[in-house]
């Protein structure tokens, strides 16, 4: 007797919540079956569009290959070619870019968080961040193909240049050249860092600048003890959308790399377009399996919870 | 300037604008060397602002500071003897309790020996022994606000600011705060301003008070002169718990002043300054000193009486108080000890008498 009331709720508490819905309904969902499965919804989209592609990748990518498409079996063969042929090659020089496109979207998109956190009133600087995500609007396409008549031989680049006499001829380096794929990576991808820096930095009071203002702390000192460390997070995880967007969007390479340029993506996209399924689903295993190494990398350096947390 | 030694703070005409807005008008006063002083008055009045121009944090639209004689204005906020405790949030967050402590020494290139006993001499005086290494989110709001008391002390300067440096405590804490302020103020002896819009906060604390309101130094003295005999209707007002009556002044003799407020004329000490027959002028007495009797009864010769109709009584714990009607329909509050209120001996609607000591009402010109 006790015991059945000790564990029923108390009426009242029960009608403050959600209405009790109809007894037809309630057989199905149980006394607060609604939440419960709201609940879930999530996990079975992330099951769905997340967790069950990724496993396949990897289980297709030990399939036989046939002509056209594959079937079930299990070789090493794809990662075999992989490995031998130019591609693993090609993949390092991918890993190198995008860790140049990475270093280079620091450099200049930190700064930008960091003046923007530092200088904008605060009222407006959402205003302006907005401005970073503008970009995002045009077809990336666009964006990236959009380049060549700045960067290219008759480009703007040049021209500025040498009608300013600075340059005698055009530079060629910059346009279909790794050097291309990098400024190109790094303009489509910098207000990733830009985001995350000023994200990092928003969840520092304004006190913490205030107190190195009182205690004295000149601007590289701050940088170094305060800023850095306090946007670590949010660095790291600005840098690593930009290495795996670099690895993987294989339209900059494509369309400013001229030949011979590849990174990750456009090398799966050259085995899908060969054909070659589980070539190309060892690649992307590949390509996962370095990002969660990376991860890791941060997770232990850094604690990337603490992205999703503001800093208190 | 010449400014005795031992003024610490000495601000001159001192006034601020944000674009359109003024915050601050035109404020001079002066603070001397080791006192607790608060800045007391409600939100928006320019405590903050008045406290960041000493500090530094801010640039003076018009006027000048003195610390130590030394004019200030132009120097940023670490070449100044002065140090900030922040409200809330301000310590590092990424930063051990020592390491925040120690970073303002650091910064300094004191030796590392010399900044392990010093922090260590610092956490012991704000009574932290022993959490050096401990994280901020680690700590409780108040523990936080004493590591930011530690970082502050440890720098030696001799003028600490803080801004409210206990609103986000609960009212159990923040009393416990306040006197352990107090404790460590006297122990180390340095001058400390204290802004805060509670004034039992400042009562508690401060040595002397400054009143602070629409941008302006409404009035200044020791913390029982600003209770007890305040010279503006303000500060009564804000204050303690006065009841304030307006009136034309009828006539002034021997240190008298015969107010007439309507329904009764009333006496009330004269103030120092002269007093023009016919200002309009106000008076005030504190709530604890009124005292309700029945009509007819004989309270002495002392004190002044009006008439008044009983309204009721509102239990608030320590105190009780009773609300009555004065004729002309403004009411005012008797409070009484609760132990002491021998039960309520009125009704609602009933005659009384309120009556209150002569020579403790003041007087407010207009
Ligand atoms: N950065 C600013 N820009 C514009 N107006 C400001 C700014 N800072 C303060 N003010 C205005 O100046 C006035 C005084 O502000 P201040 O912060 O000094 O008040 P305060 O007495 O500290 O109030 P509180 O007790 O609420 O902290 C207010 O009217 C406020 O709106
Ligand atoms: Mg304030």
């Amino acid at each position: 007797m006790t015991s059945a009331a000790d564990n029923s709720p108390p009426p009242a508490r029960r009608s403050r919540e959600l209405p009790a819905p109809p007894a037809r309904w309630r057989r199905y969902l149980g006394e607060n079956g609604i939440q419960r499965w709201v609940f879930y919804i999530p996990v079975v989209f992330f099951v769905l569009f997340f967790a069950a592609p990724m496993a396949l990748t990897v289980v297709w990518s030990v399939f036989e290959r046939t002509q056209f498409w594959m079937e079930p079996g299990f070789t090493l063969f794809a990662y075999d070619n992989f490995f031998t042929s130019a591609r693993a090659e090609n993949y390092l020089y991918s890993m190198l870019h995008a860790a140049a496109a990475v270093l280079i979207s620091f450099v200049i998109g930190f700064p930008i968080a960091v003046f923007i956190r530092r200088r904008v009133t605060r009222a407006a600087q959402h205003r302006v961040i907005l401005l970073f995500i503008l970009p995002f609007m045009i077809s990336e396409l666009v964006r990236v193909f959009a380049m060549r008549p700045v960067l290219g031989r008759h480009g703007v680049v040049n021209s500025v240049l040498m009608d300013l006499g600075i340059l005698s001829e055009p530079i060629t380096a910059i346009l279909y050249s790794p050097l291309g794929v990098i400024i190109g990576d790094v303009m489509s991808f910098l207000p990733f860092m830009i985001f995350a820096g000023f994200l990092a930095l928003e969840a520092v009071q304004n006190y913490i600048f205030e107190v190195c203002d009182d205690l004295g702390a000149g601007r590289v000192r701050l940088f170094a003890d305060i800023v850095l460390p306090l946007a670590a997070p949010g660095i790291f995880a600005g840098s690593v959308f930009i290495f795996v967007n670099s690895m993987g969007v294989a339209l900059v390479p494509t369309l400013l790399g001229g030949p011979g340029a590849v990174n990750a993506g456009l090398i799966a996209n050259q085995a899908i377009v060969a054909l070659d399924f589980p070539l190309a689903m060892a690649i992307s295993t590949i390509m996962i399996f370095t990002l969660v190494l990376l991860l890791y990398i941060g997770h232990r350096l850094f604690d990337l919870t603490k992205i999703l947390e503001p800093i208190s | 300037m010449t400014e005795s030694a031992d003024i610490a703070v000495e601000v001159v005409g001192l006034g601020k604008n944000y674009g359109a807005v003024t915050a601050l008008k035109s404020v001079s006063f002066s603070i001397e060397s080791g006192k607790y002083y608060a800045l007391l008055g409600p939100s928006g009045g320019g405590k903050t602002t008045l406290l960041r121009l000493i500090g530094g944090f801010l640039r003076p639209s018009a006027g000048r500071v003195y610390l130590h004689g030394a004019e200030v204005s132009h120097l940023p906020p670490n070449r100044r003897p002065t140090s900030m405790v922040f409200q809330n949030y301000a310590l590092f967050p990424h930063m051990t309790v020592e390491r925040n402590v120690a970073y303002g020494l650091k910064l300094l290139r004191v030796p590392a020996g010399d900044i392990r006993d010093r922090v260590d001499r610092m956490l012991a005086m704000v009574g932290l022994e022993g959490y050096n290494r401990r994280m901020p989110h680690e700590l409780s709001g108040g523990q936080q606000q004493r590591v930011q008391l530690a970082r502050s002390l440890v720098l030696e300067r001799d003028i600490l600011l803080l801004d409210e440096p206990l609103a986000s405590l609960d009212a159990r804490l923040r009393k416990d705060m306040c006197l352990e302020l107090k404790r460590i103020q006297e122990k180390v002896g340095i001058t400390f301003i204290h802004v805060t819009h509670n004034q039992e906060e400042a009562l508690t604390v401060a040595d002397r008070i400054a009143i602070i309101a629409d941008g302006e130094l409404v009035e200044e003295g020791t913390a029982r002169d600003v209770y007890e005999t305040p010279d503006k209707r303000f500060t009564a007002e804000f204050i303690g718990d006065n009841n304030v009556l307006e009136g034309a002044v009828a006539a002034v003799f021997d240190g008298r002043v015969a107010l007439d407020i309507g329904f009764a004329k009333v006496e009330v000490p004269a103030p120092p300054a002269p007093v023009p027959t016919g200002a309009r002028a106000a008076f005030s007495i504190r709530s604890e000193l009124l005292r309700i009797a029945g009509r007819g009864e004989d309270m002495g010769a002392s004190w002044q009486v009006v008439p008044a109709e009983y309204v009721e009584d509102v239990y608030l714990g320590l105190t009780v108080s009773h609300l009555v009607r004065l004729p002309d329909g403004t009411e005012a509050v008797a409070r009484q000890m609760s132990g002491e209120s021998d039960g309520n001996r009125f009704e609602a609607g009933q005659e009384v008498a309120v009556g209150w000591p002569t020579d403790r009402a003041r007087l407010h010109l207009a």
